[in-house]
């Protein structure tokens, strides 16, 4: 998906939207670090480029500082002196939260309980003091804009989950603010309205096209939402790419565990080719989906170099026997309705995964032959994994 | 369902106990619209009493009321800040200032009251004006403001509430007045009600500050007892107990949790 060709409005009778078009702004942090008070270095030196009306999704487990570049971002923290973050031309460094000129979501809402939906969406406009009959105006379309304007008049504690975020993303967006920053936004929301709200925080940004910054533990939140995402690890950043490129070619053993490839087996390369226990795959046949790792592991030219491989539930096919490359057993079946997935012993240290027809006739004990569908897999050499972990530390 | 004997057995145990608790509270009231006591209620109801209470007393019934609502608007000016601080910025002096801003509940009203006396005392002028009492009855009723408040505001996320204000552009004081103060209301509210009771009934201390010229209600209650007729204290008693109630009762129905119950139904509908 291209940012730009997404960015079109979909909605040219709405203003407001097009407003927000036309003012998408370029975000910049070079050099950034960001040390707590007592210490603990959250973020190690970094540089992050948004690009205007581009939604950027920072991704990582919890702890990660994914949240801290956020809260930089939005002038809820400083950076360590020598850090500059720049909106457009606008050098924001030092700039408090209320000069900057931010749209913010909150996983909490931090919506105002004394106030009723359409107060809590004026509250930025008359702090701004706009005029009032714009104000109502901006509100009302607001409101209409995230199908809430039926409950202008309720007050916050008569909402549900899914309405109160409506109402979070009409404050936030009221404003016209450069950049819209979103923390976790649907962490509270059940599985089910999540998706619904989801695309529809989707189309909202398309739609609008300002620049946005998401931030999230959920790897299918962050490609379904994202044009491009920054996968963080322990205060770094471990990659940065479309969603295709994070979920096809991930550059360390880190990135592809979280982004879902939760087999793992150890081999080694030798010469051209990668070899797990007796079977041997020829490096050209894995996966061209790994081109980044590629060229590191490419290196290792004479000598048995260690080597991780990951690969998903597809990494792995029932087949022949006769062409069978491992055998092992499976130890659970569970049944997903349109597909099977088993747990197989007998193949790694640990268990793997693979999906299978769910008609498929098979039961727990049953021994299986397999082969590595081998566009899928993921190979790491050690070598390059210790670089990746010195980084990070 | 039929009820045994043990339910009608506590239920005679309750009424007795209300009665042990009640008759007393009417006789008192009873006597004090009653022409002569010690004749019974048969020599007939008047309302003299209450005047000549009024009369006697009037000074400082009005010096009571006067100096609760005083001692409110200084206790609401300085507590829900000091709550805000407490409860925003909690560390070990914060902690500290806490601990020391209860004291005075737990100290003896009397103690407090000498120690007062012993080093303002001098001021003669300071000494005999409304304010010493003033003093002594904000450093008495402080601590439930503060705490009132602070447990209000430390249930309402209010970092994230101000982080929330303050994206939309509102400097400190826009979000301490229109959100965080509206928000702390029901705290402020509670905290109002419990200074303005405590103050109005504030007896040791205020006996020990109060001079002929400043008597406040409860120390003028205590005068009309050991000086007056029975009539007259028990007419007095009356007043105090007509000032106090609506105040007691509007406590009662603020502390009463639930009010918001109804709109859980309408969440399910919603959704």
């Amino acid at each position: 998906m291209n940012a730009t060709e997404m960015a079109q409005p979909a909605d040219q009778n709405n203003q407001y939207a097009r407003n927000e078009n036309r003012a998408s702004t370029r975000i910049e942090l070079a050099g950034c670090t960001k040390t707590f008070p007592d210490g603990t270095r959250a973020l190690l030196p970094f540089d992050l480029t948004i690009n205007g009306g581009e939604t950027l999704v920072l991704l990582g487990p919890s702890g990660c500082g994914k949240t801290t570049i956020l809260r930089l971002i939005a002038g809820l923290e400083f950076p360590d002196a020598g850090g500059k973050i720049t909106f457009g031309d606008d050098d924001v460094t030092r700039q408090s939260i209320e000069k900057r000129r931010v749209g913010m979501v909150f996983q909490s809402y931090a919506l105002f309980p004394n106030m009723t939906v359409a107060e809590n969406v004026a509250y930025g406009l008359k702090v701004q003091k706009v005029e009032r009959r714009e104000r109502d105006e901006r509100v009302r379309a607001m409101l209409e804009m995230m199908h809430i304007d039926m409950l202008a008049d309720r007050r916050i504690d008569q909402l549900s989950g899914g309405q109160r975020q409506r109402v979070a993303l009409a404050r936030a967006i009221a404003l016209r603010p450069r950049v819209l920053l979103l923390d976790e936004p649907l962490t509270a929301l059940d599985a089910k309205l999540r998706v619904r709200l989801r695309s529809e925080i989707n189309g909202l940004l398309r739609k609008l096209g300002i620049t946005a910054i998401y931030v999230t533990h959920d790897q299918e939140e962050a490609m379904a939402l994202g044009d491009r995402i920054v996968v963080m690890q322990k205060g770094s950043i471990a990659q940065i790419g479309t969603p295709r490129e994070i979920y096809r070619a991930p550059v360390s053993p880190f990135v592809a565990d979280f982004v879902g490839a939760s087999n793992r087996l150890e081999g080694r390369i030798e010469q051209d080719s990668l070899v797990l226990g007796d079977v041997k795959i020829a490096l050209d046949q894995i996966g061209h989906a790994i081109s980044t790792g590629g060229s590191q592991h490419g290196k290792g030219d004479d000598g048995d170099i260690p080597a991780e491989v990951f690969f998903r539930a597809d990494g792995l096919a029932i087949c022949d026997p006769e062409q069978a490359q491992l055998r092992g057993r499976v130890e659970a079946v569970s049944y997903l309705g349109e597909k099977s997935r088993l747990t197989v012993s007998g193949i790694g240290e640990s268990p793997v995964t693979l999906d299978v027809d769910p008609d498929y006739q098979i039961a727990v004990g049953d021994d299986i032959h397999c082969c590595f569908n081998s566009e899928r897999l993921t190979v790491f050499t050690r070598n390059m994994d210790a670089d990746c972990r010195e980084k990070a530390v | 369902m039929r009820r045994g004997y043990s339910f009608y057995a506590q239920l005679g145990l309750t009424v007795l106990l209300c009665l042990f608790i009640v008759v007393p509270i009417v006789m008192s009231a009873l006597a004090g619209v009653t022409v002569n006591i010690f004749k019974g209620v048969s020599s007939g109801l008047t309302l003299r009493w209450i005047f000549e209470v009024w009369d006697l007393y009037a000074q400082s019934i009005l010096l009571s009321l006067w100096l609760a609502v005083a001692c409110l608007v200084v206790t609401t000016l300085a507590g829900v800040p000091l709550a805000y601080v407490l409860v925003r910025r909690p560390n070990r002096l914060t902690r500290m200032f806490e601990e020391i801003l209860t004291l005075p509940v737990a100290i003896p009203g009397l103690a407090l009251a000498l120690a007062l006396l012993i080093t303002y005392g001098g001021f003669g002028s300071f000494r005999s004006s409304w304010v010493f009492i003033l003093i002594g009855h904000v450093l008495f009723t402080l601590p439930f403001m503060v705490r009132s408040v602070a447990a209000v505001m430390s249930a309402m996320d209010m970092k994230t509430l101000e982080e929330g204000a303050a994206s939309l552009g509102a400097g400190f004081w826009h979000r301490f007045l229109h959100v965080i103060v509206p928000n702390a209301m029901p705290g402020i509210l509670a905290g109002a009600l419990m200074v303005v009771t405590l103050s109005i009934g504030e007896f040791n201390l205020t006996w020990m500050l109060h001079t002929p010229l400043t008597k406040t209600l409860p120390v003028g209650l205590a005068d009309s007892y050991a000086s007056m007729r029975l009539e007259i204290g028990s007419a007095y008693t009356l007043i105090f107990f007509v000032l106090i109630m609506p105040l007691l009762i509007a406590m009662q129905m603020l502390a009463r949790p639930g009010k918001k119950r109804h709109t859980a139904s309408q969440l399910a509908e919603d959704e």
